[in-house]
Formats: C-alpha cells, sequence, structure tokens
C-alpha cells in the first residue's frame, strides 16, 4: 500500500482550459503533482486526460490557466521545451525504429557529433538495473516484445534525468505479468526522486501504486484523493458518475475493479442472463485447419480451428498482434486463406467475396471503424446502409427519404445520438460511431453470425456496456458471435467460452471463468497449461 | 447544432465565396497587365488585342464560346473520375483518340449516308466510345496491377497525341490526298451532314450544337453524383476503398468505369471540336485543351457548377490571350504566366476560403 506523503510540489497546474473548436476539452483543471510522487490521472476515455498530458508535454497549448514548474513558470512551446525542462513523457504508440538495436534507438534521438555506443550501453545497463528494467542493449527493437518495447521507451525518457516523467495508458498493451513489473518500475523511478503521472483507466493499477488520484471527467476534476486505495468506489462514481454496484458486469469488466480481487463475481450475472437462453445451437461457423502466410511465407496464422455455434458467444482472448486481426480479415473475406478455409451453416466460404459473406448472413464489425467500417465523410445515413445500399433504389436514384428514415430508426434503436441522420460520420464520437457500425452489422437481413474485433477500443465505459448488451441481445435471438478483444476482462464477462491466440496459434479453449484467469494468463504468455 | 450551422451558410459566406474568386481572376488579370508592361508592350493595345479575341465581335464570342464547351466536357469527366480520387490527366489523348475515330468515320466510315442527324450523333458516340476505351486503360491497369493512374494517362496521352501524328502524316490513314508539295499534314473536311449542326448560323457566331449537349450532360452528371447509387458509390470507393470493399462494393469495377466516363467526355469533346469547329483533323487539333481541361476540372473542387464557370473562364481567357499573342505581339510566355496565375490564385483563394469557413 503506498503511503501519501507530503513532499515538496514539483507541478502546479493552475486553472487549465483548453477547447477543440466547440468542445472544450479542459477547463479550469488544477492539480499539484509532488517530487517522488505516482500521480495517477483517472478517467472514461474522452475525459481530458491525454490532452491535459500533451498541455504538459508541450504537444498543446493551454487556451486558460497556467503552470508552474520547480517553482518557475513553465509554459513549453513544444515537447523539445519540455525536455529541456525536464519533462519527459512516453506516448500510447511508441516511436522506435524496429530495424535498429535498442541501443541506436537510444543514441537517435540524443546523438550529437560522434555516436558513442558504448559509453550509452553501459548508461542502458544502469538505468535497467537501478530500475529494474530488463533490457539486453544489443537487441533489435523488432525482435522485442511489446512490453520490452515499452521499457526501452521508458529508458529513453529516463536518460534525460526527467524531474516529471508522463505515463498516457502505459498498460493498454500488456500482458497481466508486464503490467506488474512496469508499476515495479514507476514505484522505483519514483522513489528516486521523480514525479510521475500515470494516466489509467483501471483501477486495480491505481489501488496499487498510486499515492495521489485526481479524476477527470467533461474535461473537468470531479475528484481527488490522498489515499485512493481506500477510496476506490468513491472515485469510480466520480468517474462514470453511477454506482459500481449496480452496473452490469462489463462495465465493472471495463474498469478493472475486479482485476484479480474478487473475479467470481463478475461472472455470475452473466450466467443468470443467460440462464433463460435455450442452449448453444447447431454449429454456425466452422473454422477448419486456417492457415495464412504474409508474401514472405511468414506465418501468421497456423491450423486454426473451432466452431461457434448459435445464440454462443466465443471470445478470441491473447495478446495483440498474436494472429487476432489476421484471422478476422479472413473471416470478413478481406484476405484469402493460404490453407483450410471456413464453413457458414456448412457452405464453404473461403475466399468469397465481402459480398457473398453479406449474403450468407455474416456481419463484421471490423478492428477499426474508420478504415474499414466506415467512411467517415459520408453521412450517418449512408454509413448505416453502405453494404445494402440497393435495396433504397427508386427510379435508377437513392431514396434519401427511405434512407433517412430507416437511419432514425436505427439511431432509436441502438441509441445513436446525432444531430441527425444526415450529420457526417466523422462528426459523431467515438461511441456513437462503434455503435452505428455495430448497427449495420447487426440489422444485416438473416445475419447468423457476427465477427466482431475490438469493438470497445477507445470507448468511454457507458458505450462499452450498451457495445455488449446490444451483442448479448443478438446472441440471445440466435446469432453466433465471435468476438475478438484483448480486454480479456470484458471478454471474460461477455463471453461464454474463450479461445486464446499466441503467434498465431489457437493455444487453448476454456470456459470463460474467473478460474480459467492463469490458465489463459499463461496461454497468453505461449506456456501450454 | 454545429451540422446545421455548415450546412447552410449565411449570406455572408454566399457572398465571399462568390467575390472572392472574382477578386483572385482581377488580381490576376492586374498582375498580368503589369507583366505585359514590363516586356515593353503597349498596355491599351494589350487589352484591345484581349478584349477583340476574347468577346470583341460575334465570332470571337462563339470561339470563345466553343472552346469553352470543349474544356466543360473534359472538366465534367474529371470531376467524375474525381469523385473516386482518381486523377485523370490524359485528357489530351483521350481528345486525340476521340478525333481520330470520329474523323475515320466522317470520311471513310460512311456516317454521311446515315439517315438525319444519325450522320453527326454516330460518329460523335464513336468518339466518345473511342476516348472512354482510351481511359478506361488505365482503370484497368489500376485495378489489375496498381499502376498510379496519373502517370497511365499521361503516358497514354502521349501514345495518343503520337498516334493522332501518324494517322494525319499517312495518306495511307487519314492524311488527304499528296496533290502537291505543298498538301498539308491533315485529313479531308469532314462531309457537311457529319458537321455538328450550328445554334446560330445567322449571327455569323460559330456556336455548334455541343454547347446544348454540354448543359444537358451537365445536369445529368450532377444527379447521378448526387442522387445515384453510382455516384454513391464512386465516393465511398474514393473515400474509403477497405470500407467499400467491407461494404461488397464492386472496386474494380467502379475504378474502370469512372476512367471510362472521365475518357469518354474528353473523346466526346474532341468528336465536337472535330465536326463542330475545325472539321479537318490535324496533326496539333487537341493541343492545351487536355491540360486546360484537367484545371478546369480541378478548379471546380467537384461542383459541375464550377466545371461550367471555370470552363467559361477559360474559354474567354485562352481566346484573349491567342489574340494578345497574334495582334498585339504579346510574347506567349507572358500569356501563359497570367493563366498561371488565375490558377493560382483561384486555387489560393478556394484554400483561403475553405480554411476562413473551418476557423
Amino acid at each position: 500500500m503506498p503511503e501519501a506523503a507530503a513532499r515538496e510540489t514539483l507541478l502546479a497546474i493552475d486553472g487549465v482550459g483548453k477547447r477543440f473548436g466547440d468542445l472544450a476539452a479542459l477547463d479550469g483543471v488544477s492539480l499539484e503533482i509532488a517530487a517522488g510522487e505516482i500521480h495517477g490521472l483517472l478517467g472514461e476515455n474522452g475525459a481530458g486526460k491525454s490532452t491535459l498530458c500533451n498541455i504538459v508535454f508541450g504537444v498543446h497549448r493551454a487556451d486558460a490557466g497556467a503552470m508552474r514548474l520547480g517553482g518557475a513558470p513553465y509554459r513549453p512551446g513544444g515537447p523539445a521545451d519540455a525536455l529541456a525542462a525536464g519533462v519527459a513523457m512516453v506516448h500510447q504508440h511508441f516511436s522506435l525504429v524496429g530495424d535498429l538495436s535498442v541501443v541506436d534507438n537510444l543514441l537517435l534521438g540524443q546523438a550529437r557529433g560522434f555516436l558513442r555506443r558504448s559509453e550509452f550501453a553501459a548508461e542502458v545497463a544502469r538505468l535497467s538495473e537501478t530500475f529494474g528494467l530488463a533490457l539486453r542493449p544489443q537487441a533489435i527493437v523488432q525482435e522485442l516484445s511489446v512490453g520490452e518495447r515499452q521499457r526501452v521507451e521508458i529508458v529513453k525518457c529516463l536518460m534525460r534525468r526527467p524531474r516529471l516523467l508522463v505515463l498516457d495508458e502505459p498498460t493498454a498493451v500488456l500482458l497481466p505479468d508486464e503490467i506488474d513489473g512496469l508499476l515495479r518500475v514507476c514505484e522505483r523511478v519514483a522513489a528516486s526522486g521523480c514525479g510521475i503521472v500515470l494516466v489509467t483507466h483501471k483501477l486495480a493499477e491505481i489501488r496499487r501504486t498510486a499515492h495521489r488520484v485526481t479524476v477527470l471527467r467533461h474535461g473537468r476534476v470531479v475528484a481527488r484523493s490522498d489515499a485512493p486505495a481506500d477510496e476506490i468506489d468513491r472515485l469510480v462514481r466520480a468517474m462514470i458518475q453511477r454506482d459500481l454496484a449496480g452496473a452490469a458486469p462489463a462495465l465493472r469488466a471495463a474498469v478493472g475493479s475486479d482485476l484479480r480481487t474478487n473475479g467470481a463475481a463478475a461472472a455470475a450475472p452473466k450466467d443468470a442472463g443467460a440462464a433463460g437462453v435455450e442452449p448453444p445451437g447447431e454449429v454456425v461457423l466452422r473454422v477448419e485447419g486456417l492457415g495464412l502466410r504474409d508474401a514472405d511465407g511468414v506465418p501468421l496464422l497456423e491450423g486454426v480451428a473451432f466452431t461457434v455455434r448459435r445464440g454462443e458467444i466465443v471470445g478470441i482472448a491473447g495478446v495483440e498482434g498474436n494472429g487476432q486481426s489476421e484471422l478476422v480479415a479472413v473471416l470478413s473475406g478481406a484476405t484469402a486463406a493460404t490453407a483450410g478455409g471456413f464453413r457458414v451453416d456448412d457452405a464453404p466460404m473461403s475466399d468469397h467475396a465481402p459480398k457473398t459473406l453479406t449474403a450468407a448472413g455474416v456481419g463484421v464489425v471490423p478492428e477499426d471503424r474508420h478504415r474499414e467500417g466506415s467512411v467517415p465523410a459520408m453521412s450517418l445515413a449512408l454509413n448505416l446502409a453502405l453494404s445494402t445500399l440497393q435495396r433504397f433504389r427508386r427510379w435508377g436514384l437513392v431514396d434519401r427519404a427511405a434512407l433517412a428514415g430507416e437511419a432514425r430508426d436505427r439511431m432509436r434503436a441502438f441509441d445513436i445520438r446525432a444531430a441527425g441522420p444526415d450529420v457526417p460520420f466523422a462528426s459523431l464520437s467515438g461511441g456513437n460511431q462503434q455503435k452505428a457500425v455495430l448497427a449495420r452489422e447487426l440489422s444485416l437481413p438473416g445475419l447468423r453470425l457476427l465477427v466482431a474485433a475490438q469493438p470497445t477500443r477507445g470507448l468511454d465505459v457507458g458505450a462499452v456496456e450498451a457495445i455488449y448488451a446490444q451483442i448479448r441481445a443478438a446472441a440471445d435471438r440466435g446469432v453466433a458471435v465471435l468476438l475478438a478483444s484483448s480486454e480479456l476482462d470484458e471478454l471474460l464477462a461477455v463471453a461464454d467460452r474463450l479461445l486464446v491466440m499466441y503467434r498465431g496459434r489457437v493455444m487453448g479453449e476454456c470456459a470463460a471463468s474467473q478460474e480459467s484467469r492463469p490458465r489463459i494468463g499463461a496461454w497468453m504468455a505461449g506456456h501450454a497449461a | 447544432m454545429t451540422a446545421l450551422a455548415v450546412a447552410r451558410p449565411t449570406l455572408g459566406a454566399w457572398r465571399s465565396e462568390l467575390w472572392v474568386p472574382v477578386g483572385a481572376v482581377v488580381v490576376a488579370l492586374l498582375g498580368g497587365l503589369a507583366l505585359v508592361a514590363a516586356a515593353g508592350v503597349s498596355l491599351p493595345a494589350a487589352v484591345a488585342a484581349f478584349a477583340d479575341g476574347a468577346w470583341g465581335s460575334a465570332y470571337a464570342v462563339g470561339a470563345s464560346l466553343n472552346r469553352a464547351v470543349a474544356l466543360g466536357f473534359v472538366g465534367l469527366g474529371f470531376i467524375v473520375a474525381h469523385r473516386a480520387n482518381l486523377t485523370n490527366v490524359g485528357g489530351e489523348g483521350q481528345i486525340a483518340m476521340g478525333g481520330i475515330v470520329s474523323t475515320a468515320l466522317c470520311l471513310y466510315g460512311g456516317a454521311a449516308s446515315l439517315p438525319g442527324p444519325l450522320a453527326w450523333i454516330v460518329p460523335l458516340v464513336a468518339a466518345a466510345i473511342a476516348g472512354g476505351v482510351w481511359g478506361s486503360i488505365a482503370g484497368v491497369l489500376k485495378v489489375r496491377i496498381g499502376t498510379n493512374e496519373v502517370i497511365s494517362t499521361l503516358l497514354l496521352s502521349f501514345i495518343g497525341v503520337w498516334a493522332l501524328y501518324g494517322c494525319v502524316q499517312s495518306t495511307r490513314l487519314l492524311r488527304q490526298p499528296m496533290t502537291d508539295s505543298a498538301t498539308l499534314p491533315e485529313s479531308l473536311e469532314v462531309p457537311a451532314a457529319t458537321q455538328v449542326p450550328q445554334i446560330a448560323p445567322s449571327l455569323d457566331m460559330p456556336l455548334h450544337a455541343g454547347a446544348i449537349v454540354l448543359v444537358l450532360l451537365a445536369a445529368l452528371v450532377a444527379v447521378v453524383l448526387a442522387r445515384s447509387l453510382f455516384g454513391l458509390r464512386l465516393r465511398a470507393v474514393g473515400l474509403n476503398p477497405a470500407a467499400a470493399r467491407r461494404a461488397g462494393m464492386p472496386i474494380g469495377a467502379t475504378v474502370v468505369v469512372a476512367m471510362f466516363i472521365a475518357g469518354a467526355f474528353a473523346g466526346l469533346a474532341g468528336g465536337f471540336m472535330l465536326q463542330g469547329e475545325q472539321l479537318a483533323l490535324k496533326a496539333r487539333f487537341p493541343s492545351g485543351y487536355g491540360i486546360d481541361g484537367l484545371v478546369v476540372g480541378l478548379l471546380a473542387r467537384g461542383t459541375v457548377k464550377g466545371v461550367l464557370a471555370s470552363a467559361l473562364l477559360f474559354g474567354f481567357l485562352r481566346s484573349g490571350g491567342i489574340a494578345m499573342e497574334l495582334s498585339a505581339g504579346v510574347p506567349s510566355a507572358i500569356v501563359l504566366v497570367i493563366q498561371g496565375l488565375v490558377i493560382l490564385l483561384l486555387a489560393g483563394s478556394a484554400w483561403w476560403l475553405h480554411r476562413r469557413k473551418r476557423a
């Protein structure tokens, strides 16, 4: 349990505001971060956490308010100013060159004149030892795991000997064990006197490491705590403005409050909800010996075989980048398998065009709703009917009234909030965009199978709950659902059965219950359990 | 309710949408006059020559309008393909192909013996198909092997232009019979029956029926782009091919058809230029029209109204420029610089308006 300590203030943020167009991303935010403190910044997606971090790191300028760093006025004009002032940031997306070694990547930003590789390597080794960051200086970045790459980014920051380290959602991409490791590193870095801002929406991490917590909602500070571990419930209420106890299991999973604590409780309501449903029926999706190699012959999928039955939700768990995206690409007709194939209702579907799959009743919620799921510059109504536009043809032209009418029905049924059916899809919030994509796919005539990839990524907790409620309702109507997600807690809360993927193979299969968690963790890390 | 505010610009916004481009043209012309003065040509003489060539007589107006009609066709085709994010820079070659096929049909294909208006309509349709086929080659290349259509239409354009040279150089192809060593490298004049009728023959204004066809086709294109399933497909494919593919749209076919349409409009322009104005096929007959048509399409920023407006502007600008060069002795380089200034300032004003609207 971290103790709250009174230390000298390192960074004082006073009344900072930031507007993007009509949206007030931050409004009068004040908080203080002390040297040697781990300060948790908690909030749903869109609450303004990342904006605040970007202002501290000089990416954005505040419209209002002021900051003081170590007592002196601090107004960085860009990341370079922030770095010079001793503020470093680890972004959600890494900026590493895959073909270079760890040392060379570290040299990239800091080298002047001659490269001093050996000195740098020694420095890396020293930092690794001091802070418990296991890193091989000569390893090629491409061959490192996501967790290791993140450690390279952290070392990159630490080499500048920062006074303040900002970590933007650092745990989102990590395995459970790697999360533990990262939190330990944070504790050691803080112990050395550096202030840390830890952005997250996972309560378990806050409970474990944060000395103090600030909760943002809609760009304002809605709660603070000097003893966050004892006040988790109050912080959650502030964050989502709802009581966690009454919330759906998917919602609780999304904020991670059950993480390795009283997990069994999360599974119970799901079973209760499913009790009234008839047991899964006939096989809808049968995947047989599916294999995929890239142009260089590197296997991306190997011997993947499983079934999904009517009314069943099968989850695909695994650390991202272990073949889940490729599997969904094959099942949605975007990529042709190089071995094996799959059947929908016993009809072979291998290498079929998206159009054929749509006709067979396969709905797909793609991983990237902007790239594949929608045409953001077109209207909401058109996006809601994108795959079935020919239904609205009349006298050779598109019947806009019918299109808008159906869009209004969908908006009502799926609670899609927008000014009207004709607004550009891009003007919707992320959650409403995802609801729209899901609405379109769930409304396919003759829907038999829904393939959804990362349907809740980047969504706030309320939207996550709505998305899963719709998916669950579809399954209860008899739709077979295949759900790929890197959020294990969400899968455990929603799915009936789980497959775990590792390096393009299915490592194991188990019931989606908290008891399976140790086995799933081992499979995710590539150990046969 | 910001969405509504965007959808309905205020009166002030409309006014600036009109005045900013007009101002840009005026500023460009003033800059051009300064250049003319710097080149040592008398300004009144240059302006008089420009006005004379652009709108000084019924003949000049007709010639300018005919030029605008040809540019309008090329520009319409350009914006159709551009909806699908395809850039057709091969207008010149497509015009050449249209001209070659139209000439061949009019002179040797028996079009003249067809009944009534079919005598001039059939060669025009053939010209459109020829240009369309020439354009769709770039579409097929893009779909099959991923060739960038900017490169392939440009290279196909060279082939088309040189095919035209070949046709008018050889008597076994389209060159008129050699009677003496001074016989020009061009075709015979097409028979009267195959010539496109003039709208106002009594006015001594050479304006052919292509103007009417252009207006009708412009209306058709506007409806197809905005209201038809095909128009929506073009947009979806252009804005997000991955999503269009996932939605089961025929991407390859859409790309090929879009390039066919772009080429067909240019080919039709070629047919009208030949059967309506020039009457005999000459080696340099499409010269400049392909690129001007491309610029008309670009300046139109995707709207049919924009195509018609910028086609008119360029029709008159070109005619005036040529007269300025011929009768006032303004170097042709300066005429081209003025046109470049107009394009830059118009594009710049569009960008400025767009940015101001967003701010």
